[in-house]
């Protein structure tokens, strides 16, 4: 019984907005394999939704999934991975997940599910009312129209305080593609919003009052969870302060652990003072706060405290109170919310008055927090303002769209970077009002297409951070050299990776992350310096592919990998070494399984391998390496003309790119000469079945057509 | 002095510098001999006085958390480097010097991360020092062969960083300058 192996919450919820029907199924005995998160919604996908199934299809599915250390005490467990097919994908739509925080995921657990399944299409606006064992489609015709916090509120003040809601707004009901799902206020998974919104689902409300049994020797849990405790950075897991400390041999003055003692969080009644112990466990909280890392210490003034996950200590969503905002532009005092969410309003702008951390920057991300996080727009990992950046600043906007709207906006704010002018630009995307907010809301691809621009306007102009598939890059080159472009070729969204980024921006000299690298990847030359790249190597490809494969593993245990993984760590008499095997030490207690860190890689790859399945059936091709796994031609270049590696340029070399591409394949154990995996790889992850599917469609190397 | 008498004098010393580090105090041998007869573990007068060098030698090797650094004025500063680390350790001992504080830390940095360091960091805590003193400093650097190496580089949005020519090459140096000062921030 899945009850008594642990951590699995047991039963599947599934949903047909179509007919009404409520069903159930059994976890362990059916999804055992592939964990939970994005194993479930990729195996869901993989067996139930035909390739050429559209994304706003009722025969499309969208998949809530959790995992097994969501809701435990585990550190840095609040994610849900939303899994679908992708409507900002282009020129098709692939399998893409978005993955939000707050407290959704513990509640589904505490609610007895691992996941939710919704399929079909309701024949009106509906949420899904979920208490325990009651769960009930009701009517939301009330409720649409409106935006994520009126649907939050009243759908709170229908179930209970205690429950949590996530929500579209009117950006998902209007099917824009750069939508979100939210809940618990500013936590979102970008993406799949319009998705719900085909389905006539406005929300997903769930209570629980369970909760999640651990099957191990509870001491060695709480020993467990405390040495994670200690192991543990700031926020993307910097592990060193940007301040000089006593307690500390180093520090990085860009880490995002910015809490040095004496700092206050200004907003709070009454003042709080960071104090404490560096290392305190009570205080890592006191660590992290996305307002300062992106605004300044301006941001210490307006900071209430930092919010987050269940179970996490980090807090990275920051709760900010500015009231001359409220004046000013009629918005809330009050706006939350960490990284590209919080920036979301600043980035609409090539430039503001006192720069990225002035006033101006301030109440850009004011204003855009009010707006986006209701509306429930997504900025594509912020391609979406550097596509507007990119149509106004080269002069393609006023070719494109009618001198009459052009004229609607205030261009003269937009260039004086005035924090007005996002009242003119988010309502029009999410309302998909006008050429520009319809364009605009498409997503890249979209937009492209909607215009007839060429991709390449684009892919040549490192400005646009564009990649592929109407995506931007997510930590790349500029981070992490041939090990960030392959981690940017695998996924068919913005990769959303962070196992590689963590550890390269953790703050540690390169020769103590050269030592760690050596440790866990068994070379220092796994690691380079970043913008001093040496050729491709093996052991570079080895780290891609531990990369891609944990933070699979994340997205499927309800880890959060924009945190993890834990391989380098603050403390000293560690050698500044975190732990490889966490992740298995915790599911081996949580669930009673015994499970080494190779085997639970295994799973991992077996996850990130059916993803890949699942785009080869999709775009009806295994010729990966020459259609799918693309690098945009800016990587390649450097504006000051430096060649490649030569220090202090991020350029690629497409012969190493080339080379760093088959050894990743090699080390994948995939068809070097298409980048699929071959039928051995998939049998040796258990994927038989799937490699006999693809097979028929003549979509496995050797298999001849 | 008999060896029980050492002993007793070294654990008093191991634990005033760790007091003192946890105080986040470098001290030298001046002041743990005063505290050696704070704590009435030595008479007043001069007889009285042990070989304190020996002493903290012994002290040392007995106390693998303890550490010595010579000071820039030449003095043999102690602390206990979990308490009071190396690093910091070295910025306290340069604090009396703005120039050779500024010029130490950027050469450190440009070693070990590599990095350049803003320039605005040396406002704010620990370094604690004034515009006025930082642009003296600069100044008497630029006039000094010693610190030829120090060299600055100015960002697209105006910040200065610093950094040392003998680690850091200087198209190299900008390339980080860049990305700290505004490559991170718009790359979440």
């Amino acid at each position: 019984m899945a009850k008594e192996k642990g951590g699995f919450a047991g039963k599947v919820l599934r949903v047909d907005l179509s007919t009404g029907k409520i069903s159930l199924e059994d976890t362990v005995a059916k999804y055992r394999e592939v964990l939970g998160g994005t194993g479930i919604g990729y195996k869901v996908l993989w067996e139930e939704v035909p390739a050429g199934t559209a994304p706003f299809d009722a025969g499309n599915k969208i998949v809530f999934a959790t995992g097994v250390l969501a809701g435990t005490g585990v550190p840095c467990n609040g994610r849900t991975a939303v899994t679908t097919l992708f409507p900002s994908c282009w020129p098709q739509p692939l399998v893409a997940s978005g993955h939000m925080g707050g407290h959704f995921a513990a509640k589904l657990k505490y609610a007895g599910y691992d996941a939710l399944i919704v399929e079909g299409k309701a024949d009106r606006p509906v949420w899904l009312f979920i208490r325990d064992g009651r769960v009930e489609i009701r009517d939301a015709r009330h409720l649409w129209g409106t935006g994520i916090r009126r649907a939050t509120l009243e759908i709170s003040q229908e179930m209970g305080p205690e429950s949590v809601v996530a929500a579209i707004g009117q950006a998902g009901e209007n099917r824009v593609p750069l939508s979100v799902v939210m809940n618990s206020v500013s936590h979102s998974a970008g993406g799949v919003g319009a998705v719900m919104g085909a389905k006539n689902l406005k929300a997903v409300a769930v209570q629980g009052s369970g909760s999640v049994r651990i099957a191990g020797d509870k001491s060695e849990w709480e020993r467990l969870v405390k040495f994670h405790l200690s192991i543990l950075g700031a926020n993307n897991q910097h592990v060193v302060p940007s301040f000089p400390h006593p307690q500390s041999e180093y520090y990085n003055p860009t880490s995002r652990w910015v809490g040095a003692p004496g700092k206050r969080w200004g907003a709070a009644e009454p003042p709080v003072e960071i104090n404490g112990g560096l290392f305190d466990l009570n205080r890592i909280s006191f660590r992290s706060n996305s307002g300062a890392f992106y605004l300044g210490d301006q941001a210490w003034r307006y900071t209430v405290r930092g919010n987050g996950c269940t179970g996490c200590p980090i807090r990275c969503h920051t709760i900010l109170k500015v009231p001359s905002v409220e004046a000013k532009y009629g918005i809330r005092e009050v706006a939350q919310n960490t990284c590209g969410g919080m920036v979301f309003g600043r980035s609409f702008f090539k430039q503001l008055p006192g720069g990225l951390m002035g006033p101006a920057a301030l109440e850009a991300c004011m204003v855009g927090m009010h707006m986006a996080d209701d509306l429930g727009l997504w900025c594509n990992y912020g391609q979406l303002q550097r596509d507007l950046i990119k149509l106004y600043y080269d002069g393609t906007l006023k070719t494109k769209i009618g001198s009459d709207e052009y004229a609607s906006f205030s261009w003269d704010k937009y260039e004086n970077g005035d924090p007005a002018f996002l009242f003119e630009i988010i309502p029009r995307i999410a309302m998909r009002q006008g050429e520009l907010g319809e364009a605009l809301g498409l997503g890249t691809g979209g937009l492209l297409d909607h215009w007839s621009i060429p991709e390449e306007t684009w892919t040549q102009d490192s400005a646009t951070a564009y990649w592929k598939l109407g995506h931007p890059k997510h930590h790349a080159n500029e981070d992490d050299g041939q090990c960030g472009v392959i981690i940017n070729t695998q996924y068919n969204r913005d990769a959303q990776c962070h196992s590689h980024a963590n550890f390269i921006r953790n703050g540690l000299p390169l020769a103590v992350q050269k030592k760690l690298a050596a440790e866990i990847w068994g070379s220092p030359e796994a690691v380079d310096g970043a913008g001093d790249y040496t050729p491709m190597n093996i052991h570079k490809a080895r780290r891609a592919r531990w990369s891609l494969v944990r933070k699979e593993l994340h997205d499927s245990l309800g880890l959060c990998n924009w945190m993890g993984p834990w391989v380098a760590s603050p403390l000293k008499e560690r050698g500044y070494s975190g732990d490889d095997s966490l992740e298995s030490r915790f599911y081996s207690l949580a669930t009673g399984e015994k499970m080494s860190r190779e085997d639970l890689d295994l799973i991992g790859e077996r996850i990130f391998v059916l993803h890949r399945a699942l785009t080869i059936r999709g775009m009806g091709s295994m010729e990966m390496r020459t259609r799918h796994d693309l690098t945009p031609q800016w990587i390649y270049q450097d504006l000051s003309g430096a060649q490649s590696f030569t220090k202090g340029t991020i350029r690629m070399d497409p012969l190493d790119i080339a080379r760093a591409m088959e050894l990743f394949y090699e080390v994948m154990g995939w068809d070097k000469a298409t980048g699929a995996p071959t039928a051995k790889a998939y049998a040796r992850l258990g994927l038989q079945s799937v490699a006999d599917g693809l097979a028929v469609k003549k979509l496995l190397p050797g298999v001849e057509g | 002095m008999t060896g029980q008498e050492s002993q007793t004098l070294c654990q008093a010393l191991a634990m005033a510098i760790r007091e003192a580090s946890m105080a986040g105090q470098l001290v030298g041998k001046e002041v743990l001999l005063a505290e050696l007869r704070g704590r009435s573990l030595l008479g007043s007068e001069e007889p009285g006085v042990p070989d304190m060098d020996a002493l903290l030698a012994e002290t040392l090797a007995a106390n693998a958390d303890l550490a010595a650094l010579t000071s820039i004025s030449g003095e043999i500063l102690y602390h206990a480097p979990s308490l009071l680390s190396r690093t910091y350790a070295g910025i306290l001992d340069s604090k009396a010097s703005p120039v050779r504080l500024i010029a130490e830390e950027v050469r450190r940095n440009s070693a070990d991360y590599p990095r350049p360091l803003p320039l605005e960091l040396f406002e704010q805590f620990p370094f604690d020092l004034i515009p006025e003193q930082i642009e003296a400093g600069l100044k008497s650097m630029a006039a000094d062969p010693e610190f030829d190496d120090i060299s600055f580089i100015t960002t697209s949005t105006g910040s200065i960083y610093l950094f040392s020519s003998r680690h850091l090459e200087r198209p190299y140096a900008a390339f980080l300058a860049e990305r700290a000062d505004t490559g991170l921030l718009l790359n979440p």
